[in-house]
C-alpha cells in the first residue's frame, strides 16, 4: 500500500508543482500591478527547455543533474510513503549537494560563486529544519510521518514558533527574497543565475522539475503542522505560501553573511523558546 | 614481508568472528614473571619519556613523566605491596571484536599502501640510510599495541598499552626528523603524557576503592550505583586526550607532518580510537549519571567547534584532521547519551569513520606526492591530473556525508537519539550542516577540469590501487550490510529491546527507521538512470563557460584589459571572518576547557 | 503529443537576453520598459533571463564596433538553438549616426544573422514587443524547418502602435 502512495506521489507531484509555481507567478505579477503569465507557464518553460539543442558545459554535469532529480523524486516518494522525517530530509540533501557539485565543475565565476553561496544556504537552513523535525518528534514521540497523522491536535498548537522557524527554511529553499542569494528567479543581477548559470536546455528543464518536487516536499512538510482537517491544511498552506510571496515582493536580497547571522540567531532563539514552552508543559 | 604480515593480521581478525565472548587468563599472563616484566617495561617506558623531556628541555613532559614514575612507584610498591591483585587476563566481547577487526583490516590496508609510498617518500627525503625498516616495525608495534589495548582486561596492562601507543605515535610523528616534525612530536608527547598521568591517577583511585584491576569486575560493581564518578571522569578525560577532543586537539593537527600512512593510521584505526574505546568500554559504568551528560556535551561541543574550524581551512590535511576531531566528538556525544540506540550509533560511526577516513588520508598522500601541495585550492580540476584518485576521493567524501552511506546512517541515529536534549540537538544540528559545507565544497572542485580533452593517464602503484579500492569497496559494502552486521556483530546489550533492529532491510527503533536496503536500491536505480540520461547527452557540444565577456581560447580564461588572456581565478568561500582558526581557536579551547572542568566538578 | 506540446511551448516561453553593443541607452531604457507593469510582457511568457545559455531571443541595441563584435558573436554562439536575434534601434540596424566612425562595424547583421529588425531612435516599447512577437513566428518557422534560411522581418515603426493594437 505504501508503495502505491509513494508512486502516486512521485507521479502527481510535478503536476501539483506546476500549478503552484504558475499560481505563484500570477500572484507575484498581481502584487506588482501586472497581469502575469498563464497558469501553465512553468509547464511551457520546462517543455521548451527540454526541446532545446543539447549543450553541456562539463561532461559530468548531466550526471549531477539526474542525481539531483532522482534524489528529489525519492524524497517525495518517501514522504508519501510516510517514512522517517529526518531520513527524507537527508535524502533531499543529496540532491542539493549534487546540484552544488555540478555547478563547481565549470570554471565560470558565476557558477562557482553561486555554488559557494548555495552551500551557505544549505548551512543556514539545515540546522533549522533538523531542529523543527526534532520538535515534531518531541510532540509525537516518533520521527515517522504516520505518527503525526495519529495526533488528535494539530502540531501548530504545540510548535507555533517552530513553524516560523520552518518558514525561514522554506523561504531559503524556495529561493525567495531576501534569501535568493545563490540563484534568484530573476537573472538580471550580479551573479547572472548563480548556481544555475551553466546548466542549459534539458538539464535546466530537469532542474526545474526537481525544483517542483522540492516545492511539493516542502509544502508537504508544512502541511504536517495541521493534520486534523483538510480545510485547516489547505488554509495553512495557502496562508504560508501567500506570506512567502508577500515577503518575496517586499524584500531586497541580502548578503549571505547577513543571512547566516540573522537566520541562525532568530531561528535558534525562537526554537529555544518553543522548546522551553514544550518543556514547561511537560511534553518531555 | 610486511604485506604477508598484513594478510595474516586480516585473516586472524576475521577468524576471531564467532568466537566471542572470550574470557581467559592465559598462564603466561598470570605468572609473577610476566607481572614483573610489565612493571619493568612500564618504568622503562616512562624513563624514556623522562629522557625525551629532559632532552627537549620540555618542563611539562619532564614533570608529567616524573610524576607518573612517582605515582606508579607509589602504586606498585606501597599500595600493592601487601595485597596482590589477581591477574585479570584477556577479555574479548563484541566491542573488542569490532575494534580488532577495524584495527587489523584498516591497519593492514594502510600498511599495504605504505609500502610503495614510503619508497617514494625516501626518494624525496634522501636520508643517509633507509629508515623504512624502523618505520614499518613501528607501524606493526603500533597495531599490536592497539590490538592488545582492546583485548586486555587488566587496568595496569591497559595503561601499559596506552603508553606504548603514545610512544609509537611520538616516534612516528617525528619520523622525518625535520624541525616541525620534532616540535609536533613533542606536542603529541606532551598532551598524551597528560592523558597517561590522568589515566594512572584514575586507575589508582579505582583500585583504592574497589581493590581490583579487573575491568569487567569494576564495571559490574559500579554499574547503576553512580559511585566512583571521579576516577571514571578521569578515565574519560584520558580518553579525550587520546581522541584529540577540544581542547586537546593540537597534537592531532600537528601529526599531519608525519608521512601520510602514519596520519591515516592515527586518524582511522589506531590511537584516536583508543580514546574512544576507553570511554565506550566504561560507558555502562557511568550510565545515567551527570558524568554521562558531561561527556555528551563535551563531545557535541567538539563536534560543532571542530566542524566550524574545518570550514575555515583550505589545507586539505587540516580539514581531514578537524573532521576526525569533529567526528570523534560526535561518537563521544553518542556514548554520553548512553542509550542503546546512541551506543549503536557510536560503534557504527566508529567503524564507518575509520574506513572512510583511512581512504581519504591515503588518497591525500598520493595527491600530495603528485601535485606537491596539500591545499584544496590546488586540487581544482584534479581529475585532469589524477583520473583514478580524484574520483576515489570524491566517492570517499560522498560516503562521509550522504545517505545511504554509513556515516550518515550513524549521524541520523545520533540526531534521533539526541532529540530529547535541546542543547545537544542544537550543537549536533549545526555541526552536521557545517560538515556538509566543508566536504561538499571539496568534492565539488575535484572532478571539474580547466581543460578540454582527455585526462592524462595516471600511474598508481598496484599495491596502492589495491589498498584504495579495497577501502572504498569496504566503505560501500559495510554501508549496504549495516542492518545485518549491526545485529550480528554489535554487543547484545546494545542491540536488544529498545535499540535498533533490522526490519525489512531498514534499521529501525521505536522512534524512526532508516531504510538502508531500499535506499541503496533507489540509489543504484538513480545512478543507472543518471548514467543513461547523461549518456544520451554525451554527444552534445561542450560549451565554453559563461564569462560575461569574451572567453579566451582555453577553458576558464577571458580576454582581459589590453587584450591579454586572463585566467579567471575562482576560490571557495572559507569564511575566515567567521570560522578562521585564529578567530575561533582561543574561544573554543577556553569553552571546551570550562566544559571539561564543569564535568569533573560535578563529579565531585 | 509531446512534440506538439514542445512546439506550442516554444512560442509561449521566449526568454530573452539583452546585449547593449554600445547604445546611447535610449533603446535599452525602452527595452527594459517592456518589463514594467505598463506593458508587462510576462503575459506572453517573456522573461529577461540575462544569461545566453538559458535564452531563446537575443535583443541587441547599439552599433557594433570592432571590439565588442567578438562578445556579440560569443553570446550568440552560447545560446542553444533554436534562437532568434532581434536588432533594435537605428544603430542596431545600420550603425546609425555612428556608422562612419573609424571603429564601427555597422549593424548587427554584419556580425550575426538577424531575424527581426525594429527601427526607431529610440525604438518604442510597443515596437520592441511587436518585434518579439514577430520573432516568435520566425522561431516557430525555424522549428519546422531547422535548416531554413533566415527570412528577416522588418517592423514598421511609424505605425507600430496601431500594429500592436490590432493584434
Amino acid at each position: 500500500m505504501i508503495y502505491a502512495y509513494a508512486l502516486a506521489g512521485v507521479i502527481l507531484a510535478p503536476f501539483a508543482g506546476v500549478f503552484i509555481a504558475g499560481l505563484d507567478r500570477i500572484l507575484t505579477a498581481r502584487f506588482q500591478a501586472r497581469t502575469g503569465p498563464p497558469i501553465l507557464q512553468p509547464l511551457y518553460d520546462i517543455a521548451k527547455l527540454w526541446a532545446k539543442e543539447p549543450m553541456i558545459a562539463h561532461r559530468f554535469q548531466p550526471l549531477c543533474v539526474y542525481v539531483y532529480l532522482a534524489a528529489a523524486m525519492v524524497s517525495v516518494g518517501l514522504f508519501f510513503a510516510q517514512s522517517d522525517l529526518l531520513l527524507i530530509f537527508f535524502v533531499q540533501a543529496v540532491g542539493a549537494v549534487f546540484l552544488v557539485m555540478g555547478a563547481f565543475l565549470v570554471p565560470s565565476p558565476f557558477s562557482q560563486a553561486g555554488a559557494n553561496r548555495e552551500l551557505i544556504q544549505i548551512l543556514t537552513y539545515e540546522p533549522l529544519i533538523i531542529i523543527v523535525l526534532a520538535g515534531i518528534y518531541l510532540s509525537t514521540g516518533s520521527f515517522e510521518i504516520s505518527a503525526v497523522y495519529a495526533m488528535d491536535k494539530p502540531l501548530l498548537m504545540n510548535l507555533p514558533l517552530l513553524f516560523i522557524v520552518f518558514g525561514y527554511a522554506l523561504t531559503i529553499k524556495l529561493r525567495k527574497s531576501p534569501f535568493d542569494i545563490s540563484a534568484s528567479h530573476h537573472a538580471h543581477q550580479e551573479l547572472v543565475r548563480g548556481v544555475l548559470t551553466e546548466y542549459s536546455g534539458r538539464q535546466l528543464a530537469l532542474i526545474e522539475i526537481a525544483h517542483l518536487y522540492e516545492t511539493v516536499l516542502i509544502l508537504g512538510l508544512c502541511s504536517l503542522f495541521w493534520t486534523t482537517g483538510v480545510l485547516g491544511t489547505v488554509v495553512l498552506l495557502a496562508a504560508t505560501y501567500l506570506a512567502e510571496i508577500v515577503v518575496d515582493n517586499i524584500c531586497a536580497r541580502m548578503s549571505f553573511k547577513w543571512m547566516l547571522k540573522s537566520v541562525w540567531t532568530t531561528g535558534l532563539a525562537l526554537s529555544a523558546v518553543n522548546f522551553a514552552w514544550l518543556y514547561a508543559r511537560g511534553k518531555f | 614481508m610486511a604485506a604477508a604480515a598484513s594478510a595474516l593480521l586480516t585473516t586472524g581478525s576475521i577468524l576471531l568472528i564467532g568466537q566471542v565472548p572470550i574470557r581467559s587468563v592465559p598462564a603466561f599472563l598470570s605468572g609473577d614473571l610476566f607481572a614483573t616484566a610489565v612493571q619493568a617495561a612500564d618504568f622503562a617506558l616512562l624513563g624514556l619519556f623522562l629522557f625525551f623531556g629532559i632532552r627537549f628541555k620540555d618542563l611539562l613532559i619532564t614533570g608529567l613523566s616524573a610524576a607518573q614514575i612517582a605515582g606508579l612507584f607509589f602504586f606498585e610498591f606501597v599500595i600493592l605491596a601487601d595485597s596482590h591483585a589477581p591477574a585479570a587476563g584477556l577479555y574479548c566481547d563484541s566491542l573488542s571484536l569490532v575494534m580488532v577487526l577495524l584495527i587489523c583490516i584498516a591497519g593492514s590496508l594502510i600498511v599495504l599502501y605504505a609500502l610503495p609510498y614510503m619508497q617514494e617518500h625516501e626518494r624525496h627525503l634522501k636520508p643517509g640510510k633507509s629508515r623504512n625498516p624502523v618505520f614499518f616495525s613501528l607501524l606493526f608495534v603500533f597495531i599490536a599495541a592497539m590490538n592488545a589495548l582492546v583485548l586486555v582486561n587488566d587496568l595496569m596492562l591497559f595503561y601499559f598499552c596506552f603508553e606504548i601507543t603514545t610512544l609509537c605515535s611520538f616516534l612516528l610523528i617525528g619520523h622525518d626528523r625535520t624541525r616541525t616534525a620534532r616540535e609536533n612530536a613533542g606536542t603529541a608527547l606532551r598532551i598524551n603524557s597528560m592523558g597517561g598521568a590522568v589515566l594512572l591517577l584514575g586507575i589508582v583511585l579505582i583500585y583504592t576503592r574497589l581493590h581490583t584491576l579487573d575491568i569487567q569486575e569494576v564495571i559490574a560493581r559500579v554499574q547503576g550505583t553512580g559511585a566512583l564518578l571521579i576516577p571514571l571522569g578521569l578515565l574519560c578525560v584520558a580518553g579525550f586526550t587520546k581522541a584529540a577532543q577540544m581542547p586537546f586537539q593540537k597534537w592531532l593537527l600537528g601529526a599531519m607532518v608525519a608521512p601520510t600512512p602514519v596520519s591515516a593510521l592515527l586518524h582511522s584505526a589506531t590511537m584516536v580510537k583508543a580514546g574512544v574505546y576507553l570511554v565506550i568500554r566504561f560507558a555502562p559504568a557511568f550510565a545515567g549519571t551527570f558524568l554521562s551528560t558531561g561527556v555528551a556535551v563535551c563531545g557535541a561541543f567538539t563536534f560543532l567547534s571542530a566542524a566550524a574550524l574545518a570550514v575555515g581551512q583550505s589545507n586539505g590535511k587540516k580539514v581531514l584532521a578537524y573532521s576526525t576531531v569533529s567526528n570523534l566528538g560526535l561518537i563521544l556525544a553518542c556514548v554520553g547519551i548512553n542509550t542503546r540506540s546512541a551506543l549503536s550509533a557510536a560503534i557504527l560511526l566508529m567503524i564507518f569513520h575509520a574506513v572512510s577516513k583511512a581512504l581519504l588520508f591515503l588518497c591525500m598522500g598520493s595527491v600530495e606526492q603528485h601535485i606537491k601541495s596539500r591545499d584544496i585550492e590546488d586540487m581544482r580540476g584534479l581529475f585532469g591530473e589524477m583520473p583514478k584518485v580524484a574520483p576515489i576521493i570524491t566517492m570517499g567524501i560522498l560516503t562521509m556525508i550522504l545517505p545511504p552511506f554509513g556515516m550518515l546512517l550513524g549521524k541520523w541515529m545520533a540526531i534521533e537519539s539526541a532529540a530529547g536534549n535541546l542543547f545537544l540537538l542544537f550543537m549536533l544540528a549545526m555541526g552536521s550542516a557545517l560538515t556538509v559545507v566543508y566536504w561538499a565544497r571539496w568534492a565539488g572542485i575535484l572532478m571539474g577540469s580547466d581543460f578540454r580533452g582527455k585526462p592524462r593517464p595516471e600511474r598508481l602503484h598496484v599495491l596502492s590501487t589495491i589498498s584504495l579500492f579495497s577501502l572504498l569497496g569496504l566503505a560501500i559494502l559495510l554501508s549496504v550490510s549495516a542492518p545485518f552486521f549491526h545485529t550480528g556483530l554489535l554487543p547484545g546489550s546494545i542491540t536488544g529491546a529498545g535499540g535498533f533492529a533490522p526490519v525489512n532491510g531498514s534499521l529501525a527503533n521505536s522512534a524512526g527507521s532508516f531504510a538502508v536496503i531500499p535506499l541503496f536500491l533507489a540509489a543504484a536505480a538513480s545512478f543507472l538512470f543518471a548514467l543513461a540520461g547523461s549518456g544520451r547527452s554525451s554527444g552534445a557540444e561542450t560549451a565554453a563557460p559563461y564569462m560575461s565577456g569574451i572567453a579566451g581560447p582555453e577553458n576558464g580564461t577571458y580576454i582581459g584589459p589590453m587584450n591579454r588572456i586572463t585566467r579567471s581565478v575562482n576560490r571557495n568561500y572559507y569564511l575566515s571572518a567567521f570560522f578562521g582558526e585564529q578567530r575561533l581557536s582561543g574561544a573554543v579551547n577556553a569553552c571546551a576547557g570550562i566544559l571539561i572542568l564543569l564535568m569533573m566538578g560535578a563529579c565531585i | 503529443m509531446f512534440k506538439k506540446i514542445m512546439e506550442r511551448s516554444r512560442i509561449k516561453s521566449p526568454w530573452l537576453v539583452h546585449y547593449d553593443c554600445g547604445s546611447c541607452n535610449g533603446c535599452d531604457i525602452e527595452t527594459l520598459a517592456c518589463l514594467t507593469p505598463l506593458y508587462d510582457v510576462e503575459r506572453f511568457g517573456v522573461l529577461n533571463i540575462g544569461n545566453p545559455k538559458h535564452a531563446d531571443v537575443l535583443i541587441v541595441t547599439g552599433s557594433v564596433n570592432t571590439r565588442n563584435r567578438h562578445v556579440l558573436e560569443q553570446i550568440h554562439r552560447q545560446m542553444p538553438s533554436p534562437k532568434i536575434v532581434i536588432a533594435v534601434g537605428s544603430c542596431g540596424l545600420s550603425g546609425g549616426i555612428f556608422k562612419e566612425a573609424y571603429n564601427v562595424v555597422g549593424g548587427v547583421d554584419r556580425v550575426i544573422p538577424v531575424d527581426v529588425y525594429v527601427p526607431g531612435c529610440p525604438a518604442r516599447p510597443e515596437a520592441i514587443i511587436d518585434g518579439v512577437v514577430e520573432g516568435l513566428s520566425v522561431l516557430a518557422d525555424k522549428q519546422r524547418r531547422p535548416d531554413a534560411a533566415n527570412g528577416a522581418v522588418a517592423v514598421d515603426h511609424t505605425n507600430s502602435e496601431i500594429l500592436y493594437e490590432s493584434r
